[in-house]
């Protein structure tokens, strides 16, 4: 019986186990081929930039000093960490107090609250991009943090999310501390908090990545580089490079990934996790 | 109390969200004029759009993007996803790691990327048909293939995800299920039909609903850093056309035209999937 049990789910008979292999080896190729390949050209002097080997053989780190001394690149680092982390914790504060709403207490309006919530999902930039452009401007916001932050405070997902969340979280323990004389304020910071900080934690990392690589709207809302973010000043290196720059760009590319590579292979499993969810509730 | 921890939710909604839609409806009818009120024109923009070349390129590659788009996006994965599940432990994990990777890479970095690897010049492919005394061809500025790569390079971003979706589908069908259809003697293909297909519809629906969505909104960034929408509007969708319309030829009528059009186009299309597929949904 041992025999069927490290067969796994299916039975897969040989040829398919073959092509199980092969399909999963080429996936993984496809992904990781090019990543190593931009990796390595970061690395490489400039004399071995076009042809020579996919390796460098004289590696270097000059691409990298070099990204910073032909494009603002620091700036911009500093527009997209600054503004992703105040527009990460508002979101999170935000989506927080909505659906604590949306789960413990009942009002008029409530469906219909939740229903829009869940609608705005359904109504991405791609649809209300203009007017949204037309009012930012309208409040001196173009080019600005609060152009970049302030209509994306509200993230439907987060709001789902921790709303299933609270759901899930035993009523009893509310009741208790009800009991204890908490209101309905002190219970969410000091018995509901507590007990979902793992399921934020997880939400705050995805939404991170999202604003991190954001890049219609600070396309839109951003000119100069008082608050361009590094997707778009990445971007901007593209099109300004002739050919010349390459290794450079590459850097660039690299020093673009590694915040969102670094923070998931870190918290991968609880990652992986919250996204198991997100996809079986939907 | 409940209202009070609402209210930035519903201000915020009701200001970046439902007003702009509320808005480019309104946008959509009228002439926006400098320095004089807006002169109301009827249905003379969407009338505008539909006598112009370039909405017809875009309504028909929006066709196009989506007709390619869902069968990689949603079925190539299943049958990855299954390939996962019945790997070991260890291959299982990493595989997972792997496939996640390009979820995390910024769609800008992914474009810039794919634009190096194709290039005819420089090209990493090309590096390797030079060996061969082959040419690469410039299929980024071929207006008969430059679509199917940007189908491509945005399918290579989100297959890994959507296995991932499908993985943990997968993960959560008790094996007790499985070993008694087994017991009756059922092969893999029955198991996969009959048991396995049903019991993942609903991660299929939610994938193929978002993917529509994706499919119109995040192309965007491809078609914007790779071909610009080019070569002679092969590769725009009506996204691009209305953020084109919008912030290079300053046409607000037609651009609020466009999106609403989108708009309408989209809600049909999910009522379409609620009915065809939302339908067939098996929930255990």
């Amino acid at each position: 019986m041992t025999g069927l049990a490290a067969r796994g789910p299916l039975a897969l008979s040989r040829p398919w186990r073959a092509v199980a292999h092969l399909v999963l080896f080429v996936a993984a190729v496809s992904i990781l081929l090019p990543m190593l390949l931009v990796c390595a050209t970061s690395l490489k002097p400039p004399a071995e930039i076009n042809g020579g080997m996919p390796w460098p053989e004289a590696p270097t780190l000059s691409n990298y000093a070099a990204v910073f001394e032909k494009i603002p690149f620091g700036h911009y680092l500093w527009n997209s960490a600054a503004t992703t982390a105040l527009r990460v914790s508002g979101q999170m504060m935000i989506a927080l107090l909505a659906a604590y709403a949306f789960a413990r207490f009942e009002f008029w309006g409530r469906g219909l609250l939740f229903a829009l919530t869940l609608g705005a999902m359904m109504l991405p930039h791609s649809l209300t991009f203009l007017p949204t452009y037309l009012l930012v401007s309208w409040l001196g916001w173009f080019d600005t943090w609060q152009g970049l932050i302030v209509p994306n405070l509200v993230a439907p997902a987060a709001v789902f999310l921790l709303r299933q969340h609270m759901l899930a979280f035993p009523r009893e323990l509310l009741d208790a501390a009800a009991i204890d004389g908490a209101g309905p304020w002190r219970a969410l910071w000091l018995v509901v908090l507590p007990n979902i900080q793992p399921a934020l934690a997880a939400i705050g990392i995805l939404l991170f990545i999202e604003c991190w690589n954001e890049y219609f709207w600070p396309l839109v809302i951003t000119e100069s580089v008082s608050s361009m973010t590094v997707q778009i000043g990445i971007r901007r290196f593209l099109d300004a490079e002739r050919g010349d720059d390459l290794g450079p760009l590459m850097a660039g590319v690299v020093l673009v990934s590694l915040p969102a590579l670094l923070i998931f292979l870190w918290f991968q499993r609880r990652i992986l996790e919250t996204f198991v969810s997100a996809g079986l509730k939907g | 109390m409940p209202y009070v921890l609402l209210s930035p939710l519903v201000v915020l909604l009701a200001v970046f969200t439902y007003w702009p839609l509320l808005y480019t409806a309104y946008l959509s009818l009228v002439d926006v004029r400098l320095f004089q009120p807006d002169r109301y024109v009827g249905l003379a923009n969407f009338r505008g759009l539909f006598h112009s070349p370039a909405f017809a390129d875009a309504a028909w590659n929006t066709v196009i993007y989506l007709a390619l788009s869902l069968p990689l996006k949603v079925l190539l994965p299943i049958p990855i996803a299954v390939f996962v599940w019945c790997m070991g432990r260890r291959m299982a994990a990493l595989y997972r790691t792997i496939l996640f990777v390009p979820t995390l890479l910024s769609f800008v970095v992914v474009a810039i990327i794919w634009i190096w690897m194709l290039n005819p010049v420089i090209g990493q492919f090309q590096s390797v048909l030079h060996l061969l005394g082959w040419q690469m061809p410039a299929v980024l500025s071929d207006a008969a293939v430059a679509i199917y790569v940007i189908i491509g390079v945005s399918a290579w971003k989100v297959v890994g995800f959507h296995a991932l979706l499908y993985l943990a589908g997968l993960a959560s069908i008790p094996r007790e299920l499985i070993e008694s259809m087994r017991i009756d003697g059922a092969g893999d293909w029955r198991i996969l039909r009959s048991l396995l297909l049903p019991l993942l519809s609903p991660t299929i629906y939610f994938v193929s609903v978002t993917s529509v969505l994706f499919t119109v909104q995040h192309v965007f960034t491809p078609i914007n850093i790779m071909t610009g929408g080019g070569p002679s509007n092969a590769t725009t969708n009506l996204f691009y056309l209305a953020y084109q319309m919008a912030f290079e030829s300053f046409n607000i009528g037609f651009a609020s035209a466009t999106a609403l059009l989108l708009f309408l186009g989209l809600g049909a299309l999910a009522a379409v999937q609620a009915r065809l597929i939302g339908r067939g949904v098996h929930y255990q």
